[in-house]
């Protein structure tokens, strides 16, 4: 009423839906940006796979989807202010502040076994190659259309 | 968000970007090095410099060398532009993707939250951080789980990468049986 406090500005935001609204919503954001990156890049490297006709490069789009994956593990292991998953060797009572370990160990598996299929997949891309003499998506359906 | 990790995420958000849109296959792999590297820093600074290290030695070691040796064996096209054209209809539909993925953020725990699931749970992760030493006599709880509580897996793990290299020898014609 009387003390509001910005009668210059309560015109202009009256015109937005919610004013509280924006500020919360970049806070939000901001305190869980882990797990937007994860879902950007997530879908950077899925638009490469989609996208690309080299195949090559499909391969590198699964890679960055990958480790937009291991970004979102790592991120929900973290805890603020506290340390890498190394513990004291005497007994120590109560919650020691140390990151998760378990995520980690998924993760290490997961770039383990993510090595191996693109190992697979470039071996498989070599012999397109030589079969076809072509990497790329297109030209390669055109050549098995013809066959 | 520090601005140390506002930096990195900018950095890789860059670097992805890129590595998408160079229409050179070498140019790519060349970017995806420096995102890996990026990445792995990120993973250190969220505190898991096992991850890091594994992410930098095999994400922007071993994928790199093996990408420049597929494009060594095979062709390099050539490239009159510098960028790729944009494919709308794989953008619009990851677009949406992304759209419907952001939506879940506000609904997850704050990144470092104390009181998040995954941290808090007395049962799973708070029993390995306070038993591991006794249970195992390992300092580091990430190696103590990959080797001892989890060493089954890790065997699992060391079938698969057997399993890839002979698929690899097998589609390369490279195998020898004499």
């Amino acid at each position: 009423m009387i003390d509001t406090l910005t009668p210059v500005a309560t015109p202009v935001l009256a015109g937005l839906a919610d004013v509280t609204f924006a500020p919360a919503l970049v806070e939000t954001f901001l305190t869980r940006y882990a797990y937007a990156t994860v879902f950007v890049l997530l879908s950077i490297g899925l638009y490469m796979m989609i996208a690309s006709p080299n195949l090559v490069k499909k391969v590198i789009g699964m890679n960055l989807f990958q480790t937009a994956v291991f970004l979102f593990f790592v991120a929900t292991a973290y805890v603020e202010g506290g340390g890498s998953p190394v513990v004291p060797t005497e007994a120590t009572p109560g919650e020691l502040a140390v990151a998760s370990p378990l995520p980690h160990v998924i993760v290490l598996t997961a770039i383990v076994v993510g090595i191996s299929l693109t190992a697979v997949g470039l071996a498989l891309i070599i012999r397109i190659y030589t079969e076809y003499g072509t990497m790329n998506e297109e030209t390669l359906r055109e050549v098995r259309i013809d066959e | 968000m520090t601005p140390l990790e506002g930096t990195l995420v900018v950095f890789v958000f860059v670097t992805a970007v890129a590595t998408a849109l160079f229409r050179d296959v070498l140019s790519a792999i060349i970017v995806f090095a420096a995102y890996s590297l990026g990445m792995a820093i990120l993973y250190t600074v969220l505190l898991a410099p096992d991850v890091a290290m594994t992410e930098a030695a095999i994400g922007a070691g071993v994928t790199s060398i093996l990408l420049l040796l597929t494009i060594a064996k095979t062709s390099r096209p050539a490239s009159d532009d510098l960028f790729e054209e944009i494919h709308v209809p794989g953008l619009i539909a990851v677009s949406a993707l992304a759209l419907v993925l952001l939506t879940t953020v506000p609904d997850a725990p704050a990144v470092g939250d104390p009181a998040a699931p995954v941290w808090s749970n007395p049962d799973v992760t708070q029993y390995y951080i306070q038993h591991t030493y006794d249970d195992t006599g390992v300092q580091n709880a990430v190696t103590a789980v990959l080797a001892a509580y989890r060493g089954f897996d890790t065997f699992g793990e060391a079938v698969v990468v057997f399993a890839a290299g002979m698929a690899t020898l097998l589609v390369l014609n490279r195998e020898v049986f004499a």
